[in-house]
């Protein structure tokens, strides 16, 4: 094995992992929000359980979300060190930009979301949420400015074979950019919707407590779920034209793509510059469930009467269609990063020149390490997801009244 | 401007040394005691301000990556090991201390804090080989590359990551000894100021074997610098010890904060102009103004860094002034 393809594996495990935290942070954070500000507006208390009890499970999800972010972060460093040395000038800059901007707030704001409530006046508490949701959004758009580049590298000119900046606003204006933006930023929407109402569909079928709340959450699901999966729709059919034309190898051959690979290989000489079949293979899967959820829009009109929850199946397909977003979201990204092979940056630095010169048995280890720890990790995050989905919103540790804790100073109750 | 940025770098990772010393100092007092009331109350401390701390880690990076790319790549490629431990450490951290309290058994409560324990240890004492292995250089050879990673592999390397392990543990007690309510404080005032001579004994431990290796004093450019490091520790050690005599828990925190913030500053400084130091070809050493990204991204970057750096501070004082004092019944209870 050599270190190249090690390398490449361990990016491709850790993103998605990564990503797979990602999509439910963008999606659930943009709910809490309207229910939060809901719950500020009516003071209606309902609203507030359904924000400890969502938000349980988004911070839940965040915190161990940042875990494999941290290890993206330091693995371009690591096992990309070619990356920094030859597009590091164009490449760092949205990534530098992204921690300072997003990432260095949005914690700073969700320390204080999770600890002030009881402390902080609520229309302060409310902001925080808001702030937390802004900058994870920035975050999101940061990333696709810095992954949008490598797709398509704009806003740049070569010297001594290093490439420096020249025109940064190239890069916010990258045709790569804009649809796939809307798309992942919907996909995360449809995501968040998606988890809403299976988990509020789960608690429905089991008949627990607490109906009139999960009722409440699988509406607003649903609705969220069919909005953002029309915009995945649009987005997604909307890429196919800027990336096609910016990258004419990525879906299936044709003139130009044969005049791009006459071009390159005169330049870089002689080498096969076709991606790998595994790229379109998942573009159609992704399609067909971007249709199957496109279904959801006929369970709106059951909503009517409750007929949804009455009926009892339209629970069990929500129920079930729960991994059908991630399933799609890592296929969309195989497409997109498998299918600009062999380059790192499209048409300007091949994959081989990008990585490490460390050892394949360091490297291997560290595939092991870190697949293990983050598969670990989305384990856990499933489990404890999972286990709190089903524990309720009868008291959610996020948010309690100081003083009601169970555990802080146990009471010795029999002595 | 080169300057201006590798300042605001070692500021970064210097405050991030600081704020998350004290999470993992915490962490491993973890270790001590077997009241999960205690453990709790230890967590309960550090609440508000965890996910704030790490964050200056998390943009150091950052930094690195637009500002100096050749270096980030140079630096933790040829740190693998020492990077790795500590990435590995700082995830456990993270995972642990949100995991610990979502089970409500004691027991799976206190194998989470066991995670918490040893990712305390593995970030300390890999942040501490890097800062060491800078000191010592690395073989960068003409190419531009750092070839192989045995280089880390050193008595003076070794003993660099167990003096940050003491200095973090002494931090993260002064920091319970300032948050804790106060009859607990007292508690661990005294094992803070049991943990001082240990400290101490660690420093020691690490200056004697820097000067006995040729490579550090073949890598210290300015010497100077590099002598003022192990006596300022001493002396930040000796406030802090005298000020928990005192009862100045405050004096106490502030001291050890200065001694996990120096080593950066100082050893940015014994390099200078270099930031790596080639121990195999002096031509190959990295200087700060090589390893930074060229002028318009720099320029770029310093447009947004401008008005952001007070904004980025002023929140997290806010954070700092919300949640300041002691913890008491009313703290709210997550971790
Ligand atoms: C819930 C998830 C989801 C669903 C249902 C869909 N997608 Fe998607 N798709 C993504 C989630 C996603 C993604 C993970 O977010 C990607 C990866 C990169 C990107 O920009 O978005 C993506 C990539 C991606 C790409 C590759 C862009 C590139 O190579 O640069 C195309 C062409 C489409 N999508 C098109 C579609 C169409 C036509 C869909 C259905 C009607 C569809 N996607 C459903
Ligand atoms: C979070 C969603 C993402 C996923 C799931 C993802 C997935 C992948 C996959 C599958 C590969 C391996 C390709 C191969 O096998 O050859 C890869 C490679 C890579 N991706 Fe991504 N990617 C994501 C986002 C990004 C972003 C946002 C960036 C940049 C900021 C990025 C940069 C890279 C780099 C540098 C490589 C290594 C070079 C290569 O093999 O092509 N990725 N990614
Ligand atoms: C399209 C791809 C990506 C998106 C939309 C995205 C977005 C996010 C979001 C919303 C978070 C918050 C935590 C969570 O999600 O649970 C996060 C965490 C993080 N991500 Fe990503 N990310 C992507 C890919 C990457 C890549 C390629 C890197 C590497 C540079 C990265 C670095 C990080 C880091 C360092 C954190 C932790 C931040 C913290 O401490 O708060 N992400 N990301």
């Amino acid at each position: 094995m050599d270190t190249l393809l090690l390398a490449r594996l361990q990016f491709a495990t850790t993103t998605s992992i990564h990503f797979l935290f990602v999509v439910v942070t963008l999606g659930l954070v943009t709910l809490l929000v309207g229910l939060q500000t809901a719950w500020f507006l009516t003071g209606n208390p309902a609203w507030e359980r359904l924000t400890r009890f969502w938000g349980q499970l988004y911070v839940i999800n965040y915190v161990l979300g940042i875990a494999t972010g941290i290890v993206m972060e330091f693995q371009f460093g690591l096992n990309w060190s070619g990356l920094s040395r030859y597009v590091g000038n164009v490449f760092g800059a949205p990534l530098a930009i992204e921690t300072l901007v997003a990432f260095f707030l949005e914690s700073t704001f969700l320390g204080m979301w999770i600890f002030g409530w009881h402390r902080l006046r609520r229309g302060v508490h409310l902001a925080l949420l808001w702030g937390v949701a802004l900058t994870a959004y920035a975050s999101a758009f940061w990333i696709m400015v810095a992954n949008s580049w490598l797709q398509n590298p704009v806003g740049y000119e070569l010297r001594d074979g290093i490439a420096h900046l020249t025109d940064f606003t190239a890069l916010l204006t990258n045709p790569t950019l804009g649809m796939a933006f809307g798309h992942v930023v919907a996909a995360a929407l449809l995501t968040g919707g998606v988890l809403m109402a299976a988990v509020s569909a789960w608690h429905l079928i089991r008949r627990t407590p607490d109906f009139a709340l999960f009722r409440t959450s699988l509406r607003i699901g649903l609705v969220t779920a069919a909005v953002a999966v029309t915009l995945v729709q649009g987005f997604g059919f909307a890429q196919f034209g800027p990336v096609g034309q910016a990258q004419p190898t990525k879906f299936g051959g044709g003139p130009e793509a044969d005049a791009l690979v006459a071009e390159w290989t005169a330049r870089f000489g002689p080498g096969d510059y076709s991606p790998p079949v595994l790229s379109s293979v998942g573009l159609g899967f992704m399609i067909l469930i971007g249709f199957t959820l496109g279904c959801v829009w006929l369970l709106l009109p059951l909503l009517w009467r409750d007929w949804v929850i009455r009926l009892r199946f339209p629970l069990w397909l929500i129920l079930f269609a729960l991994p059908l977003p991630f399933v799609a979201v890592i296929l969309g990204w195989i497409a997109r990063e498998v299918g600009r092979q062999p380059w790192v940056a499209y048409g300007l630095l091949p994959t081989e020149q990008a990585v490490s010169g460390v050892d394949a048995g360091l490297m291997l280890a560290s595939l092991i390490g870190f697949s293990l720890l983050l598969g670990a990790l989305a384990v856990t995050n499933w489990t404890l997801l999972a286990r709190h989905a089903a524990r309720g919103a009868a008291d959610p540790a996020l948010g309690r009244p100081p003083g009601a804790h169970d555990d802080a100073r146990p009471e010795p109750a029999f002595a | 401007m080169e300057l201006a940025w590798y300042a605001l770098l070692g500021l970064f990772f210097a405050t991030y040394l600081v704020l998350g010393g004290y999470d993992y100092g915490v962490g491993l007092l973890l270790a001590r005691g077997t009241d999960p009331a205690r453990r709790r109350a230890a967590l309960t401390a550090l609440g508000p301000f965890f996910l704030g701390n790490e964050v200056w880690l998390v943009a150091a990076v950052g930094i690195l990556f637009g500002a100096f790319p050749t270096l980030e790549g140079e630096l933790l490629s040829g740190f693998y090991p020492a990077v790795v431990g500590a990435l590995v450490g700082v995830i456990l951290v993270t995972a642990g201390v949100q995991l610990r309290s979502r089970p409500t058994a004691e027991a799976t409560r206190a194998r989470w804090d066991r995670v918490v324990v040893a990712g305390s240890a593995l970030a300390a004492l890999g942040w501490g080989a890097l800062l060491g292995g800078l000191l010592q250089g690395v073989p960068r050879h003409a190419d531009g590359h750092v070839a192989g990673v045995t280089h880390l592999a050193t008595p003076f390397a070794a003993a660099a990551a167990l003096a940050m392990l003491a200095l973090v543990a002494v931090h993260g007690a002064t920091f319970l000894t300032l948050r804790l309510p106060a009859a607990d404080a007292a508690v661990v005032g005294r094992l803070a100021r049991r943990l001082v001579p240990v400290a101490l004994a660690a420093v020691a431990a690490a200056t004697v074997l820097g000067l006995l290796s040729e490579r550090v004093r073949a890598a210290a450019a300015r010497p100077l610098f590099a002598v003022l490091l192990p006596l300022s520790l001493v002396a930040a050690l000796l406030v802090a010890r005298a000020a928990l005599r005192r009862g100045r828990p405050g004096v106490a925190f502030a001291a050890t904060g200065v001694a996990l913030a120096l080593p950066v500053a100082l050893v940015g400084a014994t390099l200078w102009p270099s930031v790596l130091v080639s121990t195999v070809d002096p031509a190959a050493s990295l200087g700060v103004t090589d390893a930074a990204a060229s002028g318009p991204t720099l320029r770029l970057l310093g447009w947004l860094a401008l008005p952001l750096l007070p904004a980025l501070l002023g929140f997290q004082a806010m954070c700092w002034w919300v949640f300041r004092g002691r913890t008491d019944g009313r703290a709210p209870v997550y971790w």
